[in-house]
């Protein structure tokens, strides 16, 4: 019976795992890594249940356990912005059993600022699935139509803007200090409680996750904070092109640091395989309006020391 | 208007829909009785079930859980002083003495049938309201939310105890816990000690669970232990207390109904207030409309009604802002706007006219939803009033543990659950000490918000305070802030 195979061989998985002297040395790994996964594999996911970034992950671990030939359990851990979750997994052994499906931010902004308890280099990065839509916006009837305007609108003047957080508030404030303007960051608790505050008027622009996208016609973007440009507004110019830095924007998966090469390859072709899944694709693009990108291990982890070389910049530019 | 519910009540009236109606309900209840499991988790972890039907059903069945996860955590508040969630707090301040009288059916009844007409009001409104409110709230910023808050923690300083001083002592205590974690505006460790897990400050759940319900059981152990067993009423005693609770006497409290109903909705409407502290305020203002206060807190069914209709009226209401500017009233809202965009439909300004039928068969299902809730609720109450004559020797082990594990399933946080027992031991103390620990849980929640709105205030206006001047909304609630607190201290 399959039961039995499936028991034996999490045993063997198990006490390879107990003995951490024998793993170190190479000779039980390639072994764990050619019948990788022989056990289920934990997805971990740093927010709360019913967020969106939380939904896309339920969906992507059906389509990912296709690929992988392993049942993908979904634990949710949220708290601290995803840090909770991600000095979890940065703990666990680096078999392959323990992932993390985040936003890159999450892994970034705070060991760049503070000590938590993992750091820049805690994580195997294994794959990207798609790009958060973050943007600087304004109402319709703003009275400037690109940054470039909003900048010339600003001079002379204190505008106020909604931010999300400090590190969105560091990248409007490293443009304000380039440019030469100043304008002051409103905190705000999430999109929900951002678009009731540009709407109504009591701040002349925006930083926004994505949420921009549900009003189309009430809204404008001003400015892609991706490194590319955004999927719904191509003709609009990035912050990487303008000023060379850009927001980690990824939604990435990734496990300890220290995984072997081989089980990193085989997560890495099942994530490129899933990410074509097709009920996956239908929530991504059609329901929650995000485009579907898979990036491999080494061109992501390359990314995403370019974005962190790029917000090193910005705070040392925006400290005070 | 009219002929748009018609056609959405021909949409919504399907066998199919009644029994997803029916299901969500049931469901909701069973979640919300265990203490840390509110309307929030229900429907954080039934919303991937939902994938799998239809949009209108699927939103139709999670409409039902929140409905019977808000009423459900009444349960154990009245039966056990436990309340699962904070908005279930208040109704066990009459609820439970009720109980202790034997009147558990009939407390229990007055909670489900004011849940379902605080609820119903609240849904009318919601269908009347829903077009025009858009502008309205948009009025609302920061100052306004302010001075609103302000206001709340002046009427609430009189809700519970006798003694205005030592409710704003606890509830100041409560805006003080509520400043651990990082500084919300520059990011900055306040009180955290390098713990990652306080960097969002102390998990509401862990500290509501802990120093309301298993503060309360824990006492209620001790008791048991020092009296050394529980005097039990015998089976005549049992026998001539009252259970029947006829529509005739449950209307006569039509005021209270009616008040409550409209404070939960105003309340619901703004974004952001919450459940409880619609609830709260209801109670504290049926007391203060009451010709014997002193009688509130010693079972008293119109405390009962004032919080139930109140927090259910809620529901309804929080969807006005949700459907009307996309934006959730709460978290339970913000959950619903999830699973609405997986079922493909995008709330906001435009959800009214791109998708008109179905949300006019969703107005259909959340009315009939609330005849489903008054069955459903009715047969479960004999069920539930057994658990008021068993033993409490009994039934308080099983509750601890269902505290914990309340606690710990949303977040699997072993950290939550160490919260929630300091908490407990806290709320001891507070019992013992005669400080009202609801006031604390409640100083606690919104102190989160009032920091929030005051300091957005600040930078947006270059910390200039005569701001205000500038709001007459704001400037109306703080004059009311000012009444209540002189008046409090004059009969003090």
């Amino acid at each position: 019976m399959p039961h039995h195979r499936i028991t034996l061989s999490a045993l063997v998985a198990a006490s390879a795992a107990l003995v951490p002297a024998v793993a170190a040395t190479g000779i039980a790994l390639p072994a764990a890594a050619a019948e990788y996964p022989s056990k289920p594999v934990t997805l971990v996911i740093p927010y709360r249940a019913g967020g969106s970034t939380e939904t896309m992950g339920r969906i992507f671990s059906k389509a990912l356990g296709k690929e992988l030939g392993a049942k993908v359990i979904v634990r949710t851990r949220p708290g601290a912005g995803g840090a909770v979750g991600a000095l979890e997994v940065s703990k666990k052994a680096p078999d392959g059993y323990t992932l993390l499906f985040a936003a890159s931010v999450s892994l970034l902004w705070h060991p760049l600022t503070r000590s938590v308890g993992f750091g820049l280099d805690s994580f195997t990065y294994i794959g990207q699935i798609t790009d958060y839509q973050m943007a600087l916006i304004a109402r319709k009837d703003a009275p400037f139509n690109t940054l470039k305007e909003l900048v010339a609108h600003a001079k002379g003047k204190r505008l106020n803007y909604a931010d999300q957080g400090p590190m969105q508030r560091a990248f409007v404030d490293f443009i304000g200090a380039k440019e030469g303007v100043k304008w002051t960051g409103i905190p705000t608790k999430g999109g929900g409680e951002m678009v009731p505050f540009l709407l109504g008027g009591k701040v002349d622009f925006a930083w926004s996750g994505g949420i921009h996208q549900r009003f189309g016609d009430k809204m404008k973007v001003l400015l892609s904070f991706n490194s590319g440009r955004l999927a719904a507004s191509p003709d609009v110019p990035s912050i990487q092109e303008l000023y060379g830095v850009s927001m980690p924007s990824q939604a990435v998966i990734v496990g300890p640091k220290g995984m072997d090469a081989a089980v990193v390859a085989k997560v890495e072709s099942a994530i490129k395989k899933a990410v074509s899944d097709k009920a996956f694709l239908d929530l991504l693009s059609k329901k929650l309006r995000f485009p579907a990108k898979f990036v491999g291990h080494e061109a992501l982890t390359a990314q995403i020391q370019e974005v962190v070389a790029g917000m090193k910049r910005v705070i040392a530019a925006t400290r005070k | 208007m009219i002929e748009q519910l018609i056609v959405g009540f021909g949409n919504a009236l399907t066998v199919t829909n009644l029994l997803f109606i029916a299901a969500g309900i049931t469901l909701g209840i069973v979640i919300g009785v265990i203490p840390g499991l509110g309307s929030v988790t229900a429907l954080a972890v039934l919303i991937p079930i939902t994938f799998y039907m239809s949009p209108l059903a699927a939103i139709a069945f999670l409409v039902g859980v929140n409905k019977g996860g808000t009423s459900g955590g009444a349960i154990p508040a009245i039966l056990l002083n436990s309340p699962g969630t904070p908005e279930a707090a208040a109704t066990a301040l009459d609820g439970h003495p009720m109980a202790k009288r034997g009147e558990a059916q009939r407390a229990l009844k007055f909670a489900l049938f004011s849940s379902v007409t605080g609820d119903t009001i609240s849904d009318v409104l919601l269908i009347v309201l829903v077009v025009p409110f858009a502008a309205i709230a948009l009025e609302f910023g920061p100052l306004e939310y302010t001075a609103v808050l302000l206001f709340a923690f002046a009427l609430l300083s009189g809700i519970s105890g006798d003694s205005p001083i030592k409710g704003l002592i606890a509830i100041a205590f409560g805006v003080f816990l509520s400043t651990v974690g990082l500084d919300p505006v520059d990011g900055s460790q306040r009180m955290v000690f390098n713990e990652v897990e306080l960097y969002d400050g102390f998990p509401l759940f862990s500290l509501a669970v802990g120093s309301l319900a298993m503060a309360s059981v824990l006492g209620q152990i001790f008791e048991l232990w020092r009296a050394k067993g529980e005097k039990r009423l015998s089976v005549e005693e049992y026998s001539r207390i009252e259970t029947r609770l006829p529509a005739r006497e449950f209307f006569g409290h039509w005021k209270t109904i009616g008040r409550s109903a409209l404070i939960g909705s105003g309340v619901g409407m703004l974004p952001g207030l919450g459940v409880t502290l619609a609830a709260f305020l209801s109670y504290g203002a049926a007391r203060r409309a009451s010709k014997e206060p002193q009688s509130f807190g010693r079972g008293n069914p119109q405390g009962i009604i004032a919080t139930e209709a109140a927090n259910s009226a809620v529901v309804g209401a929080n969807l006005v802002p949700t459907i009307a500017l996309g934006i959730p009233g709460n978290i339970a809202a913000a959950l619903l706007i999830g699973a609405f965009i997986i079922h493909g439909i995008v709330p906001g300004p435009f959800m009214l006219t791109q998708h008109g039928e179905l949300i006019y068969a969703l107005f259909a299902s959340m009315l009939m939803a609330n005849g489903v809730h008054l069955m459903i609720g009715r047969i479960g109450i004999p069920l539930w009033a057994r658990i008021a004559r068993t033993p409490r020797a009994i039934i308080l082990p099983p509750v601890l543990v269902m505290c914990i594990v309340g606690v710990y399933l949303p977040t699997q946080s072993i950290f939550g659950v160490g919260v929630m027992l300091a908490f407990a031991c806290l709320g001891l103390a507070f019992q013992r000490l005669g400080f009202p620990i609801v006031c604390m849980v409640i100083g606690f929640l919104l102190g989160g918000m009032l920091e929030n709105s005051l300091r957005q205030s600040l930078r947006l206006h270059q910390s200039d305070l005569t701001a205000f001047l500038g709001s007459p909304i704001a400037l109306v609630f703080l004059a009311l802030t000012l009444f209540v607190l002189l008046r409090a201290l004059r009969r003090a």
